[in-house]
């Protein structure tokens, strides 16, 4: 019985200072040694070696070796690493060699793959191994990493757990009705599901914000034309230009680029003025504008404060608003004040008000304002999910969208449990949200539930 | 060749409750059947409680008896206080229990085995296996893999030989058992009885994985010196639940059982002499069943616990012997006699036998295919305690299921596998066969993923048409089950398109007690409409039901039972409608795990091509050898992304067509 062992060039494409070859499978070790003439090679301890060009027998370059037996390794599997001088075609060789030796060329993601098939990771573990792999910004990879330590079936584990004991207390009921095993209460039941709710209802809240660190936010900059729109834009992406190639915009009307604020990937899209269109080449340009108030993630609306407040601005402050978190800013701050901040409340404050997010002056010409309204956008990121670094776990569609039928399920059941269901029946739907819970992290057996049993209750005539 | 003494198609080694079941369903099946045992009077000996059923047990009991078994009917002639259990709860998990006169019991099969035609009962030991190797175009019938050898016989004691076209195996705790009591050891098959030593070690020799378990009993009293005032009574039910479709009268009289606890004192002494216990002192080194423990583990595990129930259950009608349930207990016999009188009304009881605890060989069941032949050697089959499972239910409807497997081997047709939405017996078994065992295997409702469609009320439906193909069910009494499904169909059917009158006699007291009449009036409902309010129940309608069926020409529900299964019959046509969306719920979880049953792995898929999965996942797929993506996944320590690979590859191995591995 033979798995293949296989091998891939670990550290980017390109010139380095170092550059590594990694090999997992039965035989990493062996064709590791074999490469370097040094068999075998110490477990966990770094060789300094040589490696020797195959075809002239002479020494290539200086190499560090490093083995790892399983299943203490990355992929539960043997695992070599090999760090050579990051020259292209030095790992080239290394790679070449390590397959003429019998290893093959790894798929994209098989390392991880076999990590988790190996059960060295959990599902949320491998997802947040392509984050950490792919993340843009400090802030996204610092939340990969915590999900790679498993944060999410750590968070997870207690709920198991309580809804575990739970069921394992239902069933003990059913097949030990014989013995003298206690039945729940209905109120215990139902205090006992309502805990497990709460607290994942705050989970699946939290995905708001945890949407937004991996996928970014998504952030439109509206007003009225001649307001300084394209300035401000300007302004806030000084120096913050996200690294990966700028966007260009759909249409001639609409301008993305991305950037990166306190560690948030944000889409900065700039829109072409709105108001009441003259003509209809304007008219659709409006519309567009629109449109993408309504898909932001949040909406920066923008008043020229050197001009009157004119009773249109309200209508538009208004639908900005109806379509999310909004923040007003006033700008030319540096020209004389024509309407202050006091007269847009003012403004906003009949008709049952308006929920701006927050107000701020700015001057895209001078700076001035110009951190303070960064501060208010990465403030209302964290805000809309408002709950601090808890809701940095829940990052994935995925899991969401588990978490939620899960809630569901629990919802079903306390319901039942309220209505005096008999207990084999709402046990159907605590089941399922213990199944939906799985299948983020990992498998439960009806043996775990017997194991909780037979630990909790002393049962057995 | 040998010169063989005797003939037979089918021959059991042991007979226990899984051995009568086998060699009873194959001599039904036609076949020309043969059952060993060490001792001929001793035949279905109840080594533990003389009790039948329970929750979950009781199901089994009813799915043997609707596949043509025979320990339903036995015990409903010999049982002598029947309960249906957990009635408070929703009618998925009702199980009935009856107790048994022992002695009748074994009297009772006895006449059973010896009323069939088809079968020979033999005294004698079996100590070997006659095997033989497979040849090539053997295989008429699909075998798993390909078995490099066959069975052909036994070898008795005394050097006879026996041929036999297949053979089962039911040896219970005899396969090398060895007693344990205090400091006291000594081999035996049950307590007074002689070990299976030489088959054991041919066993061994086959090269199965042979494991180790340990059960217990608890001691027997006198009747006549025990204070049962001391004592709650506990009574059956007024109307018996039987466990046979086939049952017309309960005739037993029937007795009571009494109700006590240990106390203080008791676990005092039991703590004192701990380091007596085998258990406790290192001797006995295999594991026992969790769910059954004996009371010197109670009181150790559950230290907190101040008294633990126990039961005083009569063995029979004609003795004075007390079993004391919730005692099982391997302590020293001075031991026991002192926790025994440490409880108030026992002060006085004289012990008849101590308790003991007993260690035996098992099989390893993962050598098992769905059918319960071994993977190793064609037409062997193991059932019951063998294959590491506890309890006479759990035995009995294994027995029966290789018995069937056996004969349809012999007769050259597809095994009959019962799958985990079919049955407990297809869930106990599958357990087995994808698991293995580290400790003994009880059954449970909870085991069961779809527990609200598996009920003792609607066994025969799902069991007896594969049982009358199988050709272990009478023509007659699959007449019968039609005639029954016949009429409850007719009445759903008749309650889901009649309107019940509001002014007719049995409307009246109905729609009054739902508050519907002063309301001035009110549209008539459909009989399934008013089963839906949780204060109308069948009982209502009864009359009603019964009259519709009548003009149809049927028999009233219930049938000619007089009135054992009329409750029965109406609750089955009840659950439909009042639980109609939770059996739809599982409805829809069946046919998720029907679409993962029905992914089959080729057998000659070969694990080590798929890259990606670790050696320790490519042991465990390679031992099992799943059938199905489904049973696949039951597998301990596979993760599902193991299993959607070997989906993937199921897929490039077909595509790949001609180029299939073969292992």
């Amino acid at each position: 019985m033979d798995e293949e062992t296989i091998v891939a060039i670990a550290t980017p494409p390109g010139r380095g200072g170092i550059g590594v070859v990694r090999l997992s499978g039965n035989r990493a070790c062996e064709i590791a040694a074999k490469l370097v003439h040094r068999e075998p090679l110490e477990t966990q301890r770094a060789t300094v070696a040589a490696f020797i060009d195959p075809e002239t027998g002479r020494p290539l370059d200086q190499v560090v070796v490093t083995c790892y037996h399983r299943p203490h390794s990355y992929t539960g599997e043997d695992v070599a690493e090999i760090s050579c001088h990051g020259a292209p075609v030095i790992l080239g060789a290394l790679v070449e060699c390590c397959l003429a030796e019998g290893a093959r060329a790894a798929e994209p993601g098989e390392f991880t793959l076999r990590a988790f098939l190996n059960g060295r990771i959990d599902l949320t573990q491998a997802e947040a191994v392509r984050d950490l792999i792919e993340s843009r910004t400090l802030y996204q990879a610092r939340v990969a990493a915590a999900q790679l330590e498993g944060a999410v079936s750590a968070r997870l584990k207690p709920h198991k757990q309580v809804l575990l004991e739970l069921i394992a207390a239902l069933e003990a009921g059913i097949d030990f009705a014989d013995d003298d095993v206690p039945v729940l209460p209905r109120a215990e039941i139902v205090t006992r599901i309502e805990a497990i709710r709460c607290d994942l209802g705050k989970l699946v809240r939290g995905y708001a914000f945890g949407r937004i660190v991996h996928e970014g936010l998504s952030l439109v900059i509206a007003g009225r034309p001649n307001v300084g729109k394209s300035s401000l834009f300007n302004r806030l992406l000084e120096e913050n230009r996200a690294i990966v190639t700028a966007t260009p915009g759909t249409t001639r009307d609409l301008v993305a680029e991305n950037a990166n604020l306190g560690g948030i990937p944000l889409r900065f899209v700039d829109t072409a003025g709105i108001r009441e269109a003259a003509d209809e080449a304007e008219k659709i340009g409006v519309e567009k504008s629109l449109e993408s108030l309504a898909e932001a993630d949040l909406r920066l609306w923008v008043l020229d404060a050197s001009a009157d407040w004119r009773e249109e601005d309200a209508a538009w402050v208004r639908k900005a608003c109806a379509a999310g978190a909004t923040i007003v800013v006033l700008n030319k701050s540096d020209l004389p004040l024509r309407c202050s901040a006091e007269d847009v409340k003012k403004a906003l404050a009949g008709e049952g008000g308006c929920p701006v997010l927050a107000m701020l002056d700015t001057s895209a010409l001078t700076g001035a304002g110009i951190a303070e309204l960064k501060n208010a956008i990465v403030k209302s990121a964290m805000g809309s999910a408002g709950l601090g670094s808890e809701g940095e776990l829940i990052t994935h569609a995925r899991h969401q969208q588990l978490l939620k039928q899960s809630l569901d399920a629990l919802d079903r059941a306390r319901e039942a449990s309220g209505a005096g269901v008999h207990h084999e029946m709402l046990l159907l739907d605590l089941y399922e949200a213990l199944r939906l819970l799985d299948a983020l992290t990992g498998a439960t057996d009806v043996e775990d539930v017997l194991g909780v049993i037979f630990s909790k209750f002393c049962v057995g005539k | 060749m040998q010169g063989y003494s005797e003939h037979y198609d089918v021959v059991v080694v042991g007979a226990g409750h899984a051995g009568v079941e086998a060699a009873m369903a194959a001599a039904r099946m036609g076949l020309k059947a043969a059952l060993y045992t060490i001792n001929l009077d001793l035949i279905c000996q109840m080594s533990c409680n003389p009790a039948v059923g329970g929750i979950a047990k009781g199901h089994l009991v009813r799915e043997v008896d609707a596949l043509g078994g025979v320990m339903g009917e036995v015990i409903d002639a010999v049982g002598i206080q029947f309960r249906l259990l957990n009635t408070s709860r929703g009618p998925a998990v009702w199980s009935p229990r009856a107790q048994a006169d022992k002695k009748a019991y074994r009297i009772k099969m006895r006449q059973t085995l010896e009323a069939e035609p088809n079968l020979r009962i033999k005294q004698a030991e079996v100590v070997e296996l006659i095997l033989e190797d497979c040849h090539a175009g053997d295989a008429a019938a699909p075998s798993y893999g390909a078995a490099p050898r066959r069975v052909r016989g036994v070898r008795l004691r005394d050097g006879r030989t026996v041929e036999a076209s297949a053979v089962v195996i039911t040896t219970g705790t005899f396969l090398n058992g060895l007693v344990h009591c205090g400091e006291q050891t000594y081999p035996a098959g049950r307590s007074g009885e002689p070990p299976s030593v030489m088959l054991g070690e041919a066993l061994r020799k086959l090269g199965f994985e042979v494991g180790r378990l340990k059960t217990g009993t608890p001691p027997r009293l006198d009747r006549r010196t025990i204070d049962f005032s001391q004592f709650e009574e506990q009574r059956g039910d007024p109307l018996p639940t039987p466990f046979s479709f086939r049952t017309r009268a309960i005739t037993q009289p029937q007795t009571a059982c009494w109700l006590a606890a240990t106390n203080a004192e008791t676990h005092r002494i039991i703590r004192e002499n701990l380091s007596r216990s085998p258990l406790y002192s290192g001797k006995i080194k295999s594991i026992g069943p969790r769910y059954c423990p004996s009371i010197e583990d109670k009181v150790v595990k559950f230290a907190d616990k101040p008294h633990h129930q126990i039961f005083l259950e009569p063995e029979g009608l004609d003795t004075n012997e007390i079993y004391v349930n919730g005692m099982s207990t391997s302590m020293p016999i001075d031991a026991q006699a002192r926790m025994i009188a440490s409880i108030p009304g026992l002060e006085n009881a004289d012990m008849i036998r101590p308790g003991y605890a007993i260690e035996y060989d098992m099989v390893q069941p993962t050598e098992l295919a769905p059918w319960l032949e071994t993977k190793k050697m064609r037409n062997l089959f193991l059932a019951g305690q063998i294959n590491g499972t506890t309890g006479y239910e759990e035995a009995a409807c294994q027995g029966l299921m290789a018995g069937i497997n056996a004969g349809l081997r012999v007769m050259e047709r597809e095994p009959l596998v019962i799958d985990r939405t079919q049955g407990y017996t297809g869930i106990l078994i599958d357990d087995l066969v994808s698991k293995g065992v580290d400790e003994p295997y009880r059954m449970f409702t909870s085991r069961a993923e779809f527990r609200l469609h598996l009920r003792i009320d609607n066994a025969d439906e799902r069991l007896t048409p594969l049982g009358y193909r199988a050709g272990t069910i009478e023509e007659k009494h699959y007449q019968a089950f039609l005639e029954k499904q016949a009429r409850i169909s007719a009445a759903t059917k008749f309650l889901l398109s009649t309107r019940l009158d509001p002014a007719g006699p049995a409307g009246r007291a109905i729609y009054l007690k739902l508050g519907l009449l002063r309301e001035g009036g009110t549209a008539p409902l459909t009989g399934a409409q008013l089963l839906k309010r949780p204060e109308v129940g069948m009982e209502d309608l009864l009359a009603w039901v019964n009259e519709a069926l009548a003009r149809q020409g049927l028999e009233e529900l219930g049938g000619n039972a007089g009135g054992l299964f009329e409750r029965e019959e109406a609750r089955r046509i009840e659950t439909d409608f009042k639980y109609e969306g939770y059996l739809q719920q599982q409805q829809k979880q069946i046919e998720r795990m029907r679409r993962a049953e029905a992914r089959v792995i080729p057998e000659s898929f070969d694990y080590r091509k798929i890259s990606g999965l670790s050696r320790e996942v490519v042991e465990k797929f390679t031992k099992v050898r799943p059938r199905t993506l489904g049973q696949a996944l039951r597998i301990p320590g596979v993760t599902p992304a193991a299993v959607s690979l070997v989906n993937v590859y199921i897929e490039i191995f077909q595509r790949r067509g001609a180029e299939q591995p073969s292992a």
